[in-house]
């Protein structure tokens, strides 16, 4: 009975030990995994819309329109002057595990650009998807993510239709279509919500009026 | 001295954690598919193992035997949770491309292997030149298995394209099946080396009588 509360005490020793240096450590790196997370946003939230100057994160008021992808992180991108659109970081699983997307949806209701963040299929094939020199149109040079750009939400998203898949992958295509699909009509629906931005193709300008009221 | 180079080149050659012991094979398959991430795992493995052996050889007589598995658990998990964070912090593209693979290093056999068969009964010296030899040993492997499999697999060496453009990369050594037969031939040639050294040893072992005999007659 009395060694294995000395051996208890042993371990809660070490344990209480490495938990005070490991906070040591955590206080230390903090400031700095902080600004790489808040750079690498900053600077791809930048690359969707190159006149962006600030950002205002509005996560809690988006929900997805669809539960099989999740919604991490929205923000409402704003220039020096006025609202540019909505960027949206979705997650979704794909072939190999979760792929995560960043989706910025202007005011018109079209994609400024799609970005993949995350995504682990497999390299050669699904993987492609984030090479930046694979490209789905060859003669135009578009990478998959690529061809989402201009396109307006109410399209219809779908591979070999308006899509176009990469070769030997369409698990990951139709994937990643989907959660280009559901980020942006979230973000659609955010922005009528909020009434913002009048909407370009006619037949959603009517809804957002309604719902504005 | 020459026992402490001796532990050291054990790691590397002789007692090689991943091509003679056989074990820790699963984050060094995953990882390489290339070489910059080889070089990552390879070197905050050897981190985690160095530390976490200078620690237990220093507290061996602190620790009792009774609870020493969860108290190695602790201390490991510790090491690799800081190497995580720093990367995180200082290295974000390299951490994220190894994803789940540094927090793994928890569980990895070679370092629970090394501290249990070798740093809990060592003094501290003797197991830094363990924790060296083994994690340096961990690391070359990883390094030639993914060079390999990045050339061949996606002409690039590091990220850089140095195949010509006309090579159409042999998408078979990316996948999981690539990184087998890579780690099939390179225990091949371990071997081969292994054995090559050893009959040297036995050569020069043999020389020595000899010229002693010769001495004593002339």
């Amino acid at each position: 009975m009395k060694s294995s509360v000395k051996l208890g005490l042993i371990l809660a020793i070490f344990a209480a030990t490495a938990c005070a240096s490991l906070a040591i450590v955590y206080q230390i790196t903090k400031p700095a995994i902080e600004a790489q997370e808040g750079q690498a946003l900053a600077s791809s939230l930048k690359e969707l819309f190159p006149e962006a100057e600030s950002h205002e994160d509005i996560t809690s008021a988006v929900t997805s329109t669809d539960p099989s992808v999740t919604i991490q992180n929205a923000f409402l991108v704003k220039s020096a002057l006025a609202p540019l659109g909505v960027a949206i970081k979705a997650t979704g699983a794909s072939y190999k595990g979760p792929a995560t997307l960043l989706v910025g949806v202007r005011l018109d209701r079209s994609i400024t650009g799609v970005r993949v963040l995350d995504l682990s299929d497999t390299p050669g094939l699904g993987g492609n998807a984030s090479n930046a020199t694979y490209y789905v149109n060859k003669e135009n040079k578009i990478t998959f993510p690529g061809q989402f750009t201009g396109k307006y939400i109410t399209d219809k998203f779908e591979v070999k239709s308006d899509v176009i898949p990469i070769t030997a992958a369409t698990v990951t295509s139709k994937a990643l279509t989907k959660i280009v699909k559901t980020a942006s009509a979230s973000a659609g629906a955010w922005l009528e919500s909020m009434a913002l931005g009048g909407a370009a193709p006619s037949a959603t300008s009517g809804a957002s009026v309604k719902e504005g009221q | 001295m020459k026992n402490l180079w001796k532990i050291f080149k054990a790691g590397l050659i002789f007692e090689n954690p991943l091509l003679v012991l056989m074990i820790g094979i699963c984050s060094s398959l995953a990882v390489t598919s290339n070489v910059s991430n080889g070089l990552g795992m390879g070197l905050a493995m050897t981190f985690v193992l160095l530390f976490s052996e200078i620690f237990i050889s220093a507290f061996r007589k602190v620790i009792p035997n009774g609870a020493r598995l969860p108290i190695f658990i602790i201390i490991i998990a510790a090491f690799t949770t800081i190497v995580d964070l720093v990367m995180k912090a200082y290295f974000p593209a390299l951490s994220k491309s190894m994803g789940v693979f540094i927090p793994l290093i928890v569980v990895n056999c070679i370092i629970m292997g090394r501290v249990e068969a070798f740093s809990s009964k060592q003094k501290v010296l003797p197991s830094i030149f363990d924790a060296l030899g083994m994690g340096l040993g961990y690391t070359w492997v990883l390094i030639v298995i993914s060079a390999v499999r990045e050339l061949l697999g996606n002409g690039t060496f590091a990220g850089i394209q140095v195949m010509p453009a006309s090579y159409t990369p042999i998408l078979f050594f990316i996948l999981p099946p690539g990184g087998f037969l890579i780690f099939g031939l390179l225990m091949a040639a371990n071997n081969g080396i292994k054995s090559a050294l050893k009959k040297r040893e036995a050569r020069q072992a043999k020389q020595l009588p000899d010229m002693r005999e010769a001495k004593e007659n002339a």
